[in-house]
């Protein structure tokens, strides 16, 4: 017996009507198997730049940029031996025989993608194990299968794992996961938060829907894992999920398209209060003197969804039209300074994005610092006051822009992202979720 | 819902009703001085007039967009297309009945301009944009209702102090010194750009509107012209929005037909 009575429609990324009346918990973190994948698969994939191992090895730039040790060299051909190498990898991560163990050569052998079995990571109580066996297993292969001498493995290790343990994490090291080390996030439960809006974007390719959709689910499910989606609150960030980030009853992309040629942000907000007030989500009460009517809900929790979905409309016409991500902040903060006055409704969040806009603008337009939208994600000292409504935004931006910025996603995401791609359910998860919540649908 | 019209803002004083209006973009600015296109590339500084357009990537047509149904359904603004630089203007209004404050000029600029990026900070409110797109946007921000050449002003950097008092003139104070009150002409002048740069020739950008004028069209509240606390309609939707954000953030479920 499903807990909540939301029934929603499910539709594709081109809004295509994809199944209809599935529950709203058949989308929930707790119960879809393609989402518990996706989470399985960010904490399971591991990159390996195996031509970044390769020039550390050659030119003893080990650990780090400008990090070179003089005199230290070692010629392997790491690249040309890729499929043995990724063989050897596979058989010492391997648990069993027909485990989920992958390793993958890409681009030729320049990186490969390690898929770490589940059984290894589950005898475990961190995610880490991704990138330590991975990176372990790397160094042992090296070692094994170029005869590598005692006097050299430290050099080896140094190209695999970079400064490791010297600092907290990898620095300068070849093997990248998408999770930072745990010492780097910023409380209980942020690490599928602590991935930046670069690798979001390149892993789904840069098509704008898919980007939303990933992040959100990594940030919703992260709000369960948070202590936030709980009680009072599961419903609110279960509706958040749905309509903003997987494009429920198709509100997304049915107020982008209306907006497309000619909207402004304020026809967006015009666009998405006239949809809440269609569908029943809000209703006005008495006009004042001035003739303005204020609204009121029954159901705050769809109003938000409702703020949510149109706040990423907003961006994939604001940042869309213009093809460029750094209108993200300008757009959080007035489109929902608009719905609110608009309304007399509070905006998404309950003022929560509006405040995280204020942030990020700041630092995401050189005025102290910080960075252009890429570099944002939900564990960030800026961006993380919102539970789980704002990155999804920056994510679709990022995928939006043909190039306005210095650093680039690609320059900021490395190979990670573009290695990522190669995992189906990572690069278009709204069709996987949608697939996966179709099959569930009679048992929640 | 057929009957449902934008409403833009609530409130019953001259400044609400003149906030409604601005933020409505079937209200047509009343243009009230003529600056060439020529000047106004001038005072922006960004490009010579005439010279072609910096680009910050190849035309999207040439470059090739990555498969994304947004990217085919959202049209690009022209200077998007073409793969202008992002460029800006930058205004600094008086807190003396300016026609516009900055919040406005932020909610403003998104309800008439698309593909806009603009932020409001401690005394200057930056708007950009693809450059060709800015610069017809700047036009109209320049020469209507909502610039007042005293009161408010183009300022690219060292915006601040314009707080302070006004001249003699009645103008904005500027550390700079980019515009003069030419008392022949009556006219405000700007002897530089927005960022400080001398300009080659003076640029005149009108008369100051008339103290009276300005407060009939001002969306500033101020004690001693139309108070906030005066419109009572707009001091109570401010207080129920911040209820409802406060209630709602203890238990959106209980924030029922309030």
């Amino acid at each position: 017996m499903a807990k909540y009575a939301d029934k929603v429609d499910l539709y594709d990324d081109r809004g295509r009507v994809f199944a209809s009346k599935v529950p709203i918990e058949a989308l929930s973190p707790l119960q879809n198997p393609a989402i518990q994948q996706i989470v399985s698969f960010v904490k399971q994939s591991v990159s390996v730049n195996l031509e970044g191992v390769q020039k550390a090895l050659d030119t003893g730039e080990v650990g780090g940029k400008w990090c070179i040790i003089r005199g230290r060299s070692l010629k392997l051909d790491l690249v040309k031996d890729a499929n043995s190498i990724a063989d050897s990898m596979k058989k010492a991560l391997q648990v069993s025989k027909d485990d989920d163990t992958e390793v993958k050569v890409l681009k030729g052998g320049k990186h490969l993608l390690v898929r770490v079995p589940a059984k290894r990571m589950n005898a475990g109580v961190e995610y880490t194990t991704g990138a330590t066996s991975t990176a372990a297993a790397l160094c042992c292969t090296i070692i094994d299968n170029c005869k590598v001498n005692i006097w050299d493995a430290d050099l080896v290790h140094a190209a695999v794992w970079g400064r490791y343990p010297e600092t907290m994490e990898m620095l300068g090291g070849n093997v990248s996961s998408l999770l930072s080390v745990p010492q780097q996030n910023e409380g209980m439960g942020y690490a599928l938060r602590n991935v930046p809006a670069a690798h979001i974007a390149l892993i789904t390719k840069k098509n704008a829907m898919n980007a939303a959709a990933l992040s959100s689910i990594m940030e919703q499910a992260a709000m369960f894992e948070m202590g936030d989606a709980i009680g009072p609150f599961e419903r609110l960030h279960l509706l958040g999920l749905a309509y903003q980030g997987l494009n429920v009853n198709n509100l997304v992309y049915d107020i982008t398209k209306e907006n497309a040629k000619t909207g402004t942000l304020g026809d967006v907000v015009a666009s998405t209060v006239k949809r809440a007030i269609a569908d029943g989500v809000i209703k006005p009460i008495e006009k004042t003197a001035s003739g303005f009517t204020p609204y009121t809900t029954d159901d705050l929790n769809k109003w938000n969804a409702y703020t949510a979905a149109g706040m990423l409309a907003g961006i994939m016409v604001t940042c869309g039209s213009c093809r460029s991500m750094q209108h993200t902040p300008s757009v959080f903060i007035y489109f929902n300074d608009l719905v609110e006055r608009e309304t007399g409704l509070p905006g998404c969040d309950f003022g929560r994005v509006a405040g995280t806009g204020v942030e990020m603008a700041f630092f995401s337009h050189s005025i102290y610092g910080g960075g252009n939208p890429a570099v944002f994600h939900g564990n960030h000292i800026v961006t993380r006051h919102s539970k789980g409504f704002t990155i999804p935004c920056v994510a679709a931006a990022v995928a939006l822009d043909a190039g306005t910025t210095i650093y680039t996603p690609e320059k900021i995401s490395g190979a990670v992202g573009e290695v990522l791609s190669e995992v189906p359910e990572l690069r278009e998860p709204l069709r996987f979720v949608n697939e996966a919540a179709v099959k569930i649908k009679g048992g929640v | 819902m057929a009957n449902y019209k934008p409403q833009f803002y609530p409130g019953k004083s001259k400044v609400s009703a003149n906030r409604k209006k601005y933020l409505d973009p079937s209200y047509k600015l009343e243009k009230l001085r003529t600056v060439s296109d020529d000047d106004v590339v001038k005072l922006m500084g960004h490009r010579v007039p005439g010279e072609a357009y910096k680009s910050t990537h190849p035309p999207l047509a040439e470059m090739g967009e990555p498969a994304c149904p947004i990217r085919e359904l959202v049209e690009p603004t022209p200077g998007a297309k073409a793969g202008d630089r992002i460029r800006y203007i930058q205004f600094t209004d008086s807190v003396y009945f300016a026609p516009v404050p900055p919040y406005m000029r932020a909610w403003m600029g998104h309800t008439r301009y698309r593909g806009v990026d603009i932020g409001v900070l401690s005394g200057r409110v930056p708007l950009e944009a693809r450059e060709r797109d800015l610069e017809k946007i700047a036009k109209e921000l320049v020469e209507t209702e909502i610039f007042d050449p005293a009161r408010s002003a183009m300022r690219g950097a060292t915006v601040h102090g314009h707080s302070l008092r006004l001249d003699e003139n009645g103008l904005m104070f500027d550390m700079l010194k980019r515009y003069i009150f030419d008392k022949k002409s009556g006219e405000v002048v700007y002897v530089k750009d927005q960022i400080g740069v001398p300009l080659d020739k003076p640029i005149a950008v009108g008369k100051p509107i008339k103290e009276d004028e300005l407060r009939k069209r001002t969306s500033e509240f101020r004690c001693d012209g139309d108070a906030f606390r005066d419109d009572k309609e707009l001091v109570s939707f401010i207080e129920r929005l911040h209820m409802l954000r406060t209630e709602a953030g203890f238990d959106p479920n209980k924030v029922k037909g309030m």
